[in-house]
């Protein structure tokens, strides 16, 4: 149970940082950087770059949320936890649930048309980059309580 | 929200609060559910 516990967690962290990781990437060097680049550099970002670097954050999420739930059900907290009867796991717990579902019914969806990689109206390429950005931003704002919630579990401060 | 969010020094900023308010929440919550017994010896505690 010890280790089955501390894979779990350890899995549950590397995909976190993986995920946080790459979301903090988009939000404190790529997207301030882009009006920097010459247009004719800019395709290296939005077709080789940006792609690789959204598989890696949307499977990040998805896996730092499946093997979050996992250390929750195992441990036996998960309902008190979701129901915040053990509110300082629960607050992280929903705004990581937020944070995955803007990735991938929100973010994803609208970088695909934004970089092309599904069929869309030169005019909404615009909008589907603009509201990517808006919610990219919320997961990054939404990150920073999220993560101190995590964090009080071992070092208690509420 | 939308100008909070165009701008990531108000986005770390909005961030904070956030932080800030979920642990005055956090700390309600668990205030709501002590009894009169743990609310007794808390409160001793920290008067210590």
């Amino acid at each position: 149970m010890e280790m089955e516990l501390f894979l779990i967690r350890y899995l549950h962290v590397i995909s976190g940082i993986m995920w946080i990781g790459l979301l903090w990437y988009f939000n404190f060097v790529q997207i301030p950087s882009m009006p920097k680049i010459p247009d004719e550099q800019k395709p290296a970002i939005g077709k080789v770059i940006a792609p690789e670097a959204l598989f890696w954050f949307r499977w990040g999420a998805f896996f730092t949320v499946f093997f979050g739930l996992a250390l929750a059900w195992r441990s036996g907290y998960l309902v008190e936890a979701l129901m915040l009867e053990q509110p300082n796991i629960g607050f992280g717990m929903w705004l990581g649930l937020i944070m995955a579902f803007n990735v991938w019914f929100v973010i994803w969806p609208n970088q695909k048309i934004a970089l092309g990689i599904v069929e869309a109206d030169a005019d909404a390429k615009p909008a589907a980059a603009r509201k990517a950005m808006l919610f990219s931003r919320t997961n990054t704002m939404l990150s920073i309580p999220m993560l101190a919630s995590m964090i009080s579990v071992q070092n208690p401060i509420m | 929200m939308g100008k909070i969010l165009e701008s990531l020094p108000l986005t770390i900023v909005a961030g904070i609060v956030l932080t800030v308010i979920m642990i005055i929440a956090t700390e309600a919550i668990y205030d709501s559910q002590m009894s009169a017994p743990e609310r007794a010896v808390s409160d001793m505690m920290n008067n210590m």
